[in-house]
């Protein structure tokens, strides 16, 4: 059996962000309360593991609406395993971002 | 130009030139976004985008140095003919506050001056070199020492020519300069191969920082000349060795670097 991938308790709640929320740099941040000097550097160290993947949002959405488009994370299936197992390890993880959800 | 979108442009200078308009994008729009919602903390949100563009610097893979001196001659030869540029510049060209660059005293001051600049070292880097076999690679220190003396004349004379800029801060801008210089030459020092000094290449990850917990994470880089294998770790408080480590290839290894 291989061995089951750890992650710091930052890492999981960021993963856990990224899941439970929009997907977003910003939402990451107002669901785990951490600065951006720490959450985008997560996330790339994240992306590099292939526990998550960026992708753009199309053009076309952006400008119907008049904004700028928006780069979005989504986890992959290492990813999600990862994330359940850190659920085990860190059984906190789950509620905490249950919570920031329940607030916004 | 708001001054959030120039702190966001600068920070985008220390991004790697293929990621940094798709970085600067990012980081844009989440700034409109921010703006739309009324934010307060605008500032502190821009700022992060330093820590995060420094860690696109240090860790992609395909970022090369706009100077490699990759040989120690190279090195010693670059670094020699700098310090007489720069103290033929220092003694022609200084400011006119500053008095003539006086030589002899100049190289008495240098060694004081470096050792006042080691506590400022030992909070802004490692001192360690890595762990080496002992009794062995001696060439090494005589090639530390070679660098330290010959970075060491570079500081005051580009420190006078330097003070046409900054003027009554020429103290401290010499401080902060011999500061840089040993720094550079631990950080260099620390990246060459202790048999042949060359400057180390083909870096390999090990492990994944994010799925580790206390096992061994970090790069592993070559000599290119098979002399051997440098681990260093990602971490020195995670990872399961504290400090980078020689893995010395005796020459059976040689038929996979010819």
């Amino acid at each position: 059996m291989a061995a089951e991938p750890k992650l710091s308790h930052t890492a999981a709640l960021i993963l856990q962000a990224i899941h439970a929320g929009d997907g977003y740099g910003f939402s990451v941040m107002e669901m785990t309360g951490l600065p951006s000097g720490t959450v985008y550097p997560a996330m790339r160290r994240l992306e590099r593991d292939g526990l998550i993947r960026s992708q753009w949002e199309r053009q076309s959405i952006a400008d119907r609406e008049q904004r700028p488009p928006r780069k979005y994370y989504k986890l992959t299936r290492t990813g999600e395993a990862t994330l359940e197992a850190s659920e085990r390890r860190y059984p906190l993880l789950a509620k905490l971002t249950a919570m920031e959800v329940d607030q916004s | 130009m708001t001054i959030h979108l120039a702190i966001l442009r600068i920070a985008a200078c220390l991004v790697p030139g293929g990621q940094r308009p798709e970085w600067l994008a990012e980081w844009r729009a989440e700034l409109w976004y921010l703006r739309q919602r009324g934010n307060r903390q605008i500032t502190v949100f821009c700022l992060g985008s330093f820590r995060d563009a420094l860690w696109l610097r240090r860790n992609l893979p395909d970022v090369q140095p706009w100077l490699r001196l990759e040989t120690p001659a190279q090195c010693l030869g670059f670094l020699g003919l700098a310090a007489v540029m720069c103290v033929l510049l220092a003694s022609r060209f200084h400011a006119p506050q500053m008095p003539p660059l006086p030589i002899g005293q100049m190289l008495l001051f240098m060694p004081i001056l470096a050792v006042g600049c080691l506590p400022a070292l030992v909070a802004t880097s490692s001192l360690r070199l890595g762990e080496y076999p002992a009794n062995r690679y001696g060439w090494r220190w005589a090639f530390l020492v070679c660098k330290i003396a010959l970075v060491l004349p570079i500081v005051p004379s580009s420190a006078l020519v330097l003070a046409w800029i900054v003027g009554p801060w020429f103290g401290q801008c010499m401080f902060v300069e011999c500061i840089i210089a040993l720094r550079w030459a631990l950080i260099d020092q620390r990246q060459r191969c202790p048999e042949c000094l060359r400057l180390l290449d083909h870096p390999a990850r090990i492990g994944q920082l994010s799925h580790t917990f206390l096992d061994s994470c970090g790069t592993e880089f070559a000599c290119p000349k098979g002399h051997g294998l440098l681990y260093v770790p990602e971490t020195s408080t995670i990872s399961f060795r504290r400090t980078q480590r020689w893995q010395h290839l005796d020459r059976s290894w040689s038929g996979l670097f010819s």
